[in-house]
């Protein structure tokens, strides 16, 4: 409880998390608000905001509702963030408490695979990896989680490494376990907390790079995302910024979101951690 | 655009009539040539091989019809609606079997070479036929090319060819390259395909990846006092977005081939100093075609294709995605076509309750979920337009209960996608009318053209009557009869929709005012601006 309370006298963490809850409720309202595909045609093309009540945010090239668009948008947004930090994040822990808990050679080569990932830029690991499988939902999922697991993997064998020396381990051990069932039901869970510190960082990058795959054209075209949104707007940069500036927006206030609520969570945890 | 374009040459027509009777002195510079300068204009592509007679696309000629020449340009006002380049004059015999072209006289290539009719041969026979993309089928029948002397080179064909084909196909399909240079080694080798030799107003200067390319003037070219600007650099810009910008800047000078968004022209037509052309691209007009996969049942309907047409429309794709820089089509020959466009074949006016109506006659009910069936749709991901086009589509095939999945490649894996591996059932695409339906645009419906022909029908149709009409109509010699068997086509097209034409557009200059002579033919962007000058 004192956590909580501790949590919500940091203005930061508040503010991310109003943040993230608006976002949350724009995702999950999207199907009620704005019923039906929001790639329709719903009026003239590039109606400025502002100007007609039924379209707040105006139309983009096509005619389409800009504001349905950006609530859908929300949802893909959150979506491919959550997916593949998720999917980052249960990878890296796994591989890495394996290779901190196995040690000698599976660890060698486990690391070994993890630094040929870190040494690709992340981003071009995702750009390569779409424009070879091709772009739909679950493979920029893979791809951001492929590029993204690797942090999570050193932090968890980092962890691992200590823990495994505890006593109750060594415990563990002697009572006859299987080495596998130690891992991942006594020192796993022991070694989560700083992974998961990680994940608003992923998440925000996992967003980012599902922005930035489809401004480049290699997202779901069959789903609004913001950055194909920003990337079609851009064409009209100069006579309509409204198109690309709106979702704009709206990413940075999710990335922003997310972090200031991780941040604040991390605080609160180690703050308590210190005390105790 | 032909309202656009008339409507363009009014306006320009009435604001002469006022600059001469308020400023007589500076209309009467602006009519004499001015000698020298640099024009610098924007390029977004940069092609690897500059040769045209290889490659005849709009994207290698932009650059390269400056340096090498065609047998004949499209003019506007010419008979035939050709004007003289390296041929003078040009003949078909009566029986379709040869056709003679007198060459002109003291004509020399960039080396200092002289130019004969060797060298036409040679190119026709070593590279139009067997190399060129749209040569192979237009001189399918090329057997030799007499030169009885260095002036005159006749074309004699195996079997008989209709001259008028020959005639529209010069424009983009005869460009001379140089024998001597090209003899040795293998053509598609050769150095000179990334650094030509012609006999064009500009030599070859010099290309730097990712930057420019700079051609120099040809001071022993065969045009009178041409040409008039000293060098021309395209510079490379990518990004769609920065001609406009750099056109304000007034780093770049043109931008043609839609460099300009569509969307910027509104704002840039305010620009003091800079114009918009519409005029210079009739002879280059873009076709966008919904290609159908008669592989699929359901598409292999009449009556599902014509439902598709029915849910299109046209005038909003026009009036929304072109911005009225287009026409609607009514069929795979485009109405600013001078020879051979009708417009008497079977419409399909927007119509969704119709649509809807067709489908269900063809037993596609829609299922609980609102749909009859789904599809894949690949937009080319050449334009913009096309693209945007795609997302339209999209929707107005949801409309009538028909769930498109849009699937985007690069240029690469589209071309393989359609053309190859025939995995769509419907794509956008934006086939060119070169001036005559036979040279590219029969190749769209025609039967037992082989996979991988990029640009042709890979849809599976086939439809022997429509065959029949067009292998008829390719050996048709009388002008007229071979007109009304094109007029025929159409009509046929029209009728069966093996694809769907929607719009007919072309492209928009934007150049500074003190550029002169611009879009004084039907192909001026890819012509070879020896008349072209610069204001100071």
């Amino acid at each position: 409880m004192s956590g909580l309370r501790r949590f919500l006298h940091t203005p930061e963490a508040v503010a991310g998390v109003v943040i993230l809850a608006a976002l949350f409720a724009m995702a999950l309202s999207a199907s009620l608000l704005f019923p039906g595909d929001p790639q329709s045609i719903a009026g003239p093309a590039l109606l400025p905001p502002f100007q007609d009540w039924s379209l707040p945010l105006g139309t983009d090239r096509l005619g389409r509702n800009v504001l349905a668009e950006l609530f859908h948008g929300a949802r893909t947004s959150l979506a491919v963030g959550l997916a593949a930090a998720a999917a980052a994040l249960a990878v890296g822990a796994v591989i890495g408490t394996l290779a901190g808990f196995a040690g000698g050679l599976i660890d060698e080569v486990l690391m070994r695979i993890t630094d040929a990932f870190q040494t690709v830029p992340g981003f071009l690991l995702a750009l390569a990896f779409v424009s070879v499988v091709g772009p739909s939902l679950g493979v920029v999922v893979v791809a951001i989680a492929l590029s993204t697991w690797t942090g999570p993997a050193r932090v968890a064998r980092a962890e691992v490494l200590s823990i495994r020396e505890r006593d109750y381990v060594a415990g563990a051990r002697v009572i006859g376990m299987h080495p596998l069932a130690i891992a991942f039901r006594e020192v796993l869970p022991n070694a989560l907390p700083p992974v998961l510190a990680l994940s608003s960082v992923i998440v925000a990058a996992a967003i980012l790079t599902e922005a930035a795959l489809s401004f480049l054209g290699l997202g779901d075209p069959n789903r609004v995302t913001w950055g194909g949104m920003i990337a079609e707007g851009r064409t009209v940069l100069r006579t309509a910024p409204f198109l690309s500036i709106v979702p704009g927006i709206a990413l940075v206030l999710t990335v922003l979101g997310v972090y200031l609520a991780g941040e604040g969570i991390v605080e609160t945890t180690a703050v308590k951690r210190g005390l105790s | 655009m032909s309202g656009f374009t008339i409507s363009r040459r009014t306006m320009l027509a009435g604001s002469a009539m006022l600059l001469a009777s308020t400023a007589m002195p500076t209309l009467g510079r602006a009519q004499t040539p001015k000698k020298g300068g640099r024009l610098v204009l924007a390029a977004d592509s940069e092609p690897r091989n500059l040769n045209p007679a290889i490659v005849a696309s709009n994207g290698v000629f932009f650059i390269s019809s400056k340096i090498v020449e065609t047998l004949a340009e499209a003019s506007f006002d010419g008979k035939d609606g050709l004007a003289p380049r390296l041929a003078v004059s040009w003949e078909g015999a009566a029986d379709g079997l040869s056709a003679t072209f007198k060459l002109r006289e003291g004509v020399k290539w960039h080396d200092g070479k002289p130019f004969t009719s060797a060298d036409v041969a040679f190119s026709a026979l070593q590279i139009w036929k067997p190399l060129q993309n749209l040569g192979r089928t237009v001189f399918k029948d090329l057997s030799a090319v007499d030169t009885p002397d260095d002036l005159t080179a006749v074309f004699k064909f195996a079997k008989p060819t209709p001259f008028q084909l020959i005639r529209n196909a010069l424009p983009a399909l005869s460009s001379v390259v140089p024998k001597h240079i090209y003899e040795v080694g293998k053509i598609e080798d050769n150095p000179a395909n990334t650094a030509p030799i012609g006999t064009g107003p500009f030599k070859f200067g010099e290309y730097k990846a990712g930057q420019y390319y700079r051609l120099t003037k040809n001071t022993d070219y065969w045009g009178k006092d041409e040409p008039n600007l000293d060098e021309i650099i395209y510079q490379v810009l990518p990004d769609r977005t920065s001609a406009a910008s750099a056109l304000e800047a007034e780093e770049i000078q043109l931008a043609a081939f839609s460099a300009v968004p569509l969307a910027d022209l509104d704002r840039i037509s305010k620009v003091p100093g800079l114009k918009v052309i519409s005029k210079g691209y009739e002879g280059l007009t873009y076709q966008l075609v919904v290609e159908i996969n008669h592989r699929r049942k359901e598409l292999a309907d009449v009556k599902v294709r014509q439902a598709i047409a029915h849910a299109i429309d046209k005038d909003f794709v026009v009036k929304t995605v072109f911005l009225g820089y287009a026409a609607t089509a009514t069929g795979p020959v485009p109405k600013n076509d001078p020879q051979f466009y009708t417009s008497d074949v079977p419409t399909y006016a927007f119509d969704v309750a119709k649509a809807n109506a067709l489908l269900d006659e063809a037993g596609y009910n829609k299922g609980a979920d609102g749909n009859r069936f789904s599809l894949k749709l690949l937009p080319a991901p050449y334009f913009n337009e096309t693209k945007q086009f795609g997302d339209y589509l999209r929707q107005a095939l949801a409309a009538i209960g028909i769930d498109a999945q849009l699937v985007n490649n690069d240029s690469a894996a589209h071309i393989k996608a359609v053309y190859t591996d025939h995995a769509f059932d419907l794509a956008v695409g934006p086939p060119v009318f070169r001036g005559d339906p036979a040279i590219s645009t029969t190749i769209l419906v025609q039967s037992g053209i082989p996979d991988g022909v990029p640009f042709s029908n890979q849809g599976g149709y086939k439809n022997g009557a429509l065959d029949a009409l067009i292998a008829k109509a390719s050996e048709t010699l009388d002008t007229s009869a071979r007109t009304d068997l094109y007029k025929e086509f159409q009509k046929q097209v029209a009728t069966d929709l093996p694809l769907i034409n929607v719009a007919e557009w072309s492209f928009i200059s934007v150049a500074s005012d003190k550029v002169g002579n611009i879009a004084n033919n039907p192909r001026w962007a890819v012509s070879n601006w020896a008349d072209t000058y610069l204001e100071s």
